[in-house]
């Protein structure tokens, strides 16, 4: 079920009827609230609920044999059981294709014709995140940050959570589970947060999908196409990616702000950061996160100067979990290359100045560079292949190219640019200001009113959104 | 194991203060949508979206079924793309008839834009009418028209997919959709009746084709006095339009003209002269191969790289119309060959298409794509006929073909 359609719009008033005033207590809203979430991944194949509620029984047990072992080395065997378990589910869904094509293709290059035939099997939605949310569980068990929580059926509904079942944003079972042991009754406040986080998420959501066409355009070229469609085409899928993606997880905040959760902030207008590590404390935080503090840090972190190492590594994986492919490797590499070359250029010298100064100008200058970077990045993830994308990065930089450019070139590139600033500064309004906007009601309802009206009136709902695939 | 979930003690205070809380957000939702639904209403109708183009001539000619399932004498209708709509004029062919003796009211249901796949729904709907009311037609036209059954037709109609599915089908038919596909069923009910069967797909198609024009990779020009005489005449035939016929009035199938066609005794000699004029303008070499090329991209015209599911609707419909029809007739309308050249293999894979729908509907399909009655100059492009010159020719030859079984 995805969130801009009128058939979650009727699947959400049903919920919300029976959870507003049939199921008024704990244990029937958390039960309300499991069916719910099943009907809603069902709706888009029933076949892999086993799959979703498995992984989650599984870590559930484990989480408490972990905490009931009598020494680290069975707390070691059993966390490496939920390991081997939800990694071993994700590679096989997601990863398994990749593996055995990378391989028939290096045998390839090394002359050997090997026949291998791969799995074709299809990828469960949503199974990076909740593989990833179930695994923070156990390994917090095993590290003693958190104590295994009672109530299977809590901990499934938790896993399973709707808003943020199929997109993100990856929830903590730290975060989560005491919320869905305890459900409050949100304040109006709240709710009306969700609502305008909800109608931020369409707008977001609408914009992306306009913005495809250029994108589409720029990265499914069949002939040569100009530098200026191409520079059009990166910065709109840069809009496009951000538009989609934030505007998922604003709506399933604004969803769960209703159903009196709190889900924290996965975008903090990411394209304003100054450094690429800065862009990583702003871009889909709770991965970011999620990476920090079970990878980066099991691999060591800052310590024994292997932290260049331990950066590329997590970045490196952190590309593969997006997606199956090598333009995904390659654009984590190229996070990581970027982020090894800012830690180094801050501990040179002649750089130190540079990036320690809060000067605007040079805050500009910061500001340029790293959206450059990030753009240059998107070119990776978005091409079809890698040669594609060696092919767009060359494109990009041929400014003496005599391609023409279409019609509207410029105005799509104007509009493009204007679209990503505007959705920039409504997110930082939304994050900083929104109570103003909430406390004049009048004006509210009416923003709310033209916003949804014109995620209704063009927005194309037969859209997918871009991170299902992941 | 514990499988209890933590009671809490929610007061009834508590309880009510749920109810109200949730009351006031399904509400609030609820206006806010009736709000948001009611200024895309409003934009719509202001647009004209329901009674212009498409939308608009399905619309006026279904609720016209009523009134011609009424009609006292035998009824005929020419069924097909808009080639039909600009080849056959009803009127000219009852006059023709007359004066055989022959009593009959003919109708143009000639339609641009919708592919056998819609045709398919809206010919059940006509059927259905006639059913209903125990009426049959002395003689149905279908046309086949190659270029509207090929894989290039279909994906370019994806953006309208589901808006005239919602415009053509019936509850019965979405509801069958919205069981194999709950998603997309949800999804057509909304459009057919929140949306006024307008998708958005549509209207960001409309607006995205304004932003994001598609790219014309070869295109010819005409001279500037060309273009300027072209212009120049196009207005001078409508204000002799507005002249000739002070009192029509607007529509998109018009019940007095039998849904299109028209009649040269009605216009003055002035204004035939005027046509002449403006079809020496209008089939220029630059305009006929700009328009050969779009017909190319948008129907693969040349190559006919048959639709399969297109064919199967086409063969409904025929199937269809054979169920209130006392005449049957399948037909290739007139093809401009002077510009329009099929390859050999095209004309292998439409000698198949052909078989396979006879052999389905036992009914022969008649090819006048090559007959001597047109020549080149009598159309108005690469494959429409022309006004006061093709459509006459075109149905004159009909009445010779089809008076003897009238």
């Amino acid at each position: 079920m995805i969130f801009n359609t009128p058939l979650f719009f009727w699947f959400f008033c049903i919920f919300i009827l029976f959870y507003g005033f049939a199921f008024l207590r704990q244990t029937p809203k958390v039960y309300l609230i499991l069916a719910g979430s099943l009907v809603f991944y069902g709706a888009w194949n029933y076949s892999f609920i086993p799959l979703l509620v498995g992984s989650g029984i599984a870590d559930y047990f484990i989480a408490q044999a972990i905490y009931n072992a009598q020494t680290t080395q069975h707390k070691k065997r059993w966390v490496t059981l939920s390991i081997v378990i939800n990694l071993g589910l994700l590679g096989m869904f997601k990863y398994a294709d990749f593996v055995l094509l990378s391989v028939a293709d290096l045998l390839a290059a090394l002359g050997y014709n090997a026949s291998i035939s791969t799995l074709s099997w299809v990828l469960p939605v949503g199974i990076s995140f909740y593989t990833f949310q179930s695994l923070s569980y156990t390994i917090d068990v095993y590290r003693g940050d958190m104590k295994p929580r009672k109530g299977l059926v809590e901990f499934v509904a938790a896993l399973s959570f709707f808003p943020q079942l199929v997109a993100g944003p990856i929830l903590r079972a730290r975060n989560i589970l005491p919320q869905m042991h305890a459900i409050k009754l949100p304040e109006w406040s709240a709710i009306k947060h969700g609502f305008l986080l909800i109608t931020v998420g369409l707008i977001k959501k609408t914009g992306a999908d306009l913005l495809a066409i250029p994108a589409q355009k720029a990265f499914e070229a069949e002939g040569a196409i100009s530098t200026l469609e191409l520079w059009t085409g990166v910065l709109a899928f840069a809009g496009q990616i951000y538009g989609d993606f934030s505007g998922y997880t604003d709506i399933a905040i604004g969803i769960a702000l209703i159903l009196g959760f709190s889900i924290p902030l996965n975008f903090r207008v990411p394209y304003f950061a100054v450094s690429p590590v800065d862009f990583w404390r702003r871009w889909h935080i709770s991965l970011s996160t999620w990476l920090r503090d079970y990878l980066y840090i099991s691999l060591g972190g800052n310590r024994n100067n292997n932290r260049t190492r331990n950066v590329f590594i997590t970045m490196l994986l952190g590309g593969l979990w997006h997606g199956a492919a090598w333009t995904f490797v390659a654009w984590g590499a190229f996070h990581g290359a970027i982020i090894t070359a800012t830690h180094g250029l801050a501990n040179m010298k002649i750089f130190r100045g540079f990036s320690e100064s809060n000067a605007r100008l040079v805050t500009l200058v910061k500001w340029a560079i790293t959206f450059y970077l990030v753009l240059i990045g998107w070119v990776f993830f978005r091409a079809t292949d890698l040669p594609s994308a060696l092919q767009i990065l060359v494109g990009l930089h041929d400014f003496g190219s005599q391609v023409e450019w279409g019609n509207n070139a410029m105005a799509i590139f104007v509009l493009a640019s204007v679209w990503v600033l505007l959705v920039h500064i409504m997110d930082f309004y939304v994050i900083k200001g929104a109570d103003k906007l909430e406390n004049k009601p009048w004006l509210f309802w009416i923003l709310m009113t033209l916003g949804q009206g014109i995620c209704l009136f063009i927005g194309e709902p037969s859209n997918e959104f871009i991170y299902f695939q992941f | 194991m514990n499988l209890s979930i933590s009671n809490s003690n929610q007061t009834d205070t508590e309880s009510m203060t749920s109810r109200k809380i949730y009351a006031k957000t399904i509400m609030t939702t609820g206006l806010c949508m009736a709000a948001a639904m009611l200024i895309i209403h409003l934009i719509l109708l202001s647009m004209g979206a329901q009674s212009q183009g498409v939308p608009g001539r399905v619309n006026e000619s279904r609720d016209a079924l009523q009134q011609i399932v009424r009609e006292p004498e035998d009824v005929v209708m020419f069924f097909g793309s808009s080639m039909t709509r600009a080849g056959f004029s009803p009127r000219k062919f009852d006059a023709d008839l007359q004066k055989m003796g022959k009593q009959v009211t003919s109708f143009n249901f000639g339609f641009g834009g919708l592919n056998p796949y819609f045709q398919d729904f809206f010919s059940r709907r006509i059927v259905e009418e006639f059913e209903e009311s125990d009426r049959r037609l002395k003689l149905t036209m279908i046309e086949f028209n190659p270029f509207q059954t090929t894989t290039t037709r279909w994906n370019r109609a994806r953006p309208v997919l589901d808006a005239f599915l919602t415009l053509l089908a019936s509850d019965k038919e979405l509801f069958e959709i919205a069981r194999q596909d709950i998603t997309r069923g949800v999804r057509l009910f909304n459009i057919k009746y929140v949306r006024a069967n307008i998708s958005a797909e549509m209207i960001t198609t409309f607006f995205g084709r304004e932003i994001f024009p598609p790219q014309r990779r070869q295109q010819f020009r005409d001279d500037e006095e060309t273009i300027a005489e072209r212009r120049r005449l196009g207005r001078l035939l409508n204000e002799q339009f507005d002249k000739d016929y002070p009192n029509y009035v607007d529509s998109e199938w018009s019940y007095e003209w039998r849904g299109a066609g028209t009649i040269p005794e009605e216009r003055s000699a002035e204004t035939l002269a005027l046509f002449d004029e403006f079809y020496a303008v209008s089939q220029t070499d630059a305009r006929m191969k700009n328009d050969r090329l779009s017909r190319i991209r948008s129907a693969d015209i040349e190559e006919l790289n048959f639709e399969p599911l297109l064919v199967e609707h086409f063969i409904n419909i025929v199937k269809n119309f054979q169920r209130v029809s006392d005449n049957l007739e399948v037909i290739m309308l007139p093809k401009n060959s002077k510009w329009i050249k099929t390859s050999p293999e095209a004309e292998e894979r439409l000698a198949r298409v052909i078989a396979q729908i006879e052999a389905a509907t036992g009914v022969t399909i008649k090819n006048h794509q090559s007959i001597p009655e047109i020549t080149s100059d009598m159309y108005r492009d690469t494959t429409h006929l022309s006004r006061y010159r093709g459509d006459i020719a075109y149905t004159d030859f009909l009445v010779s073909q089809y008076s003897n079984i009238l």
